[in-house]
């Protein structure tokens, strides 16, 4: 088998280096660049939609956070106002029921003196009445005679009224 | 999902395949046709093929088999690396992969500027061809790296694209380059245009040869000193080289591992330097946005 000198200059052996560095130049382009950087620029772009994505959700977060911390303060401040509503209410129907009870209580009151003074009038009547009789009776019998109707019963009369003139008021 | 995993370890097995098959080819075509060396014997690259052809006979050489080779070994590479690339739960090789591009990316855009992006591409694939080229000789393959014909094609490359760059502002702005600073240095220009892709081709060249040179002249010399200092023991023993375990070693490391990467790391530097060097980058920028100017008036 031959060899070529040590030194030794073919043409055609300097083409086809050429052509095997330009092959190998587009064997590792398509082959190592190509998909490396494509990779590379598809992490780039998850990575870039996670920061968007965790921005959003941080940002949402803040807000939900915002309309909670409002709704807080809202809902401190119905509950004084509900608080304040139920006292003043309360504080009314009280008000209300201490004057019906008192209304009550004096119209009860009313009622039983007015009932004292009927009875008290009725029973006075009952007196002046039982009375008017027993003196009739008495008369009738210490007498024993039959004296002048008219002048009996005027005599009572002003006999009755010097009585209730003493007795208690009328 | 059992099923699917299975799946991904066949495809993985078989990018695999891809990636350490031709070094096995490599072997197996080296053992079959190389011949016995008989001492010291240094030659250039086996010739496997001749075809006739116009100027010079085309010839399918080692070096350019085993640079087709390491072109096979680097895709299925590749394809493992970028194999089940994903978002999140990223795989160690997806990080290796990334780490590659990256640090291409970087060292592009720090020594050719933005305008430059394009060529990480192009600056990884000589990085990669270079480097696992040169690495060949760690299998005691033919290194492709050095035959000069190999460095010198990938050398024009880098001269056609300078050349290119440096006449983007139209060929008089080329043609007025080389005048610059004096018009009297224009043939000490053209001289130094000329000489660049040589020298580069001549630098890869000349050290990796350099190295395979040096090796297997310690490797012979050492051979030949522990006959002679160690030849006197009984028999078997005798004939083996004991000086030759070990010191060998140490240098294919410079040589191989070291010289081979690093070359491939000057090559792609003075690929870059020389492209985004020879372009006028302001200039042009000037012109294009002159340009757009004009088509909008």
């Amino acid at each position: 088998m031959q060899s070529l000198d040590v030194i030794s200059v073919n043409i055609w052996s300097i083409l086809i280096s050429l052509a095997n560095l330009i092959i190998l130049f587009l064997i590792i382009k398509k082959f190592l660049f190509k998909p490396v950087k494509n990779i590379m620029a598809k992490r780039d772009a998850e990575i870039e939609e996670a920061y968007a994505s965790a921005e959003q959700a941080r940002r949402s977060a803040a807000a939900d956070e915002k309309a909670w911390q409002e709704q807080m303060e809202h809902a401190q401040e119905e509950a004084d106002r509900v608080l304040q509503d139920a006292t003043k209410n309360a504080r009314y129907r009280e008000e209300k029921m201490i004057e019906a009870a008192r209304n009550e209580a004096e119209g009860i009151v009313r009622s039983a003196r007015q009932e004292a003074a009927l009875e008290r009038k009725k029973a006075t009547d009952e007196i002046r009445r039982e009375i008017v009789e027993v003196s009739g009776a008495l008369t009738e019998k210490l007498l024993n005679r039959e004296i002048n109707e008219e002048d009996h019963r005027a005599i009572i009369a002003s006999f009755i009224s010097e009585v209730g003139e003493g007795g208690p008021d009328e | 999902m059992k099923e699917k995993s299975r799946r991904f370890i066949l495809v993985d097995i078989l990018y695999i395949s891809i990636m350490l098959l031709p070094i096995l080819i490599g072997l197996v075509l080296t053992i079959l046709t190389k011949p016995q060396a008989e001492g010291i014997t240094i030659t250039g690259a086996r010739i496997f093929l001749r075809v006739s052809m116009p100027l010079q006979s085309l010839l399918i050489t080692e070096a350019q088999i085993h640079s087709w080779l390491v072109m096979i070994s680097i895709l299925g590479l590749c394809l493992y690396l970028t194999h089940g690339l994903k978002t999140r739960q990223v795989r160690s090789r997806q990080h290796l992969a990334e780490w590659i591009v990256e640090k291409v990316d970087f060292l592009v855009k720090d020594s050719m500027g933005e305008y430059f992006m394009g060529f990480s591409a192009f600056i990884a694939s000589i990085l990669a061809l270079s480097a696992f080229s040169s690495l060949l000789a760690l299998f005691g393959l033919y290194p492709p790296t050095s035959d000069l014909n190999v460095v010198a094609g990938w050398a024009v490359l880098v001269f056609i694209l300078i050349t290119y760059y440096k006449s983007k502002c139209g060929p008089w702005q080329y043609m007025k380059s080389f005048t610059e600073p004096v018009p009297f240095l224009t043939p000490l220009n053209i001289i130094s245009e000329v000489a660049t892709p040589v020298s580069m081709a001549f630098r890869h060249y000349g050290n990796v040869l350099s190295g395979a040179v040096i090796s297997v002249l310690v490797a012979t010399g050492l051979q030949g000193l522990s006959r002679l200092l160690l030849g006197w023991l009984p028999g078997f023993f005798g004939g083996i080289p004991f000086l030759q375990i070990g010191i060998p070693a140490v240098l294919s490391i410079y040589f191989d591992v070291f010289s081979g990467c690093l070359q491939a790391y000057i090559f792609a530097m003075l690929t870059m330097m020389y492209v985004s060097g020879g372009f006028p980058l302001e200039l042009y920028m000037k012109r294009k946005t002159q340009k757009k100017k004009l088509e909008v008036m």
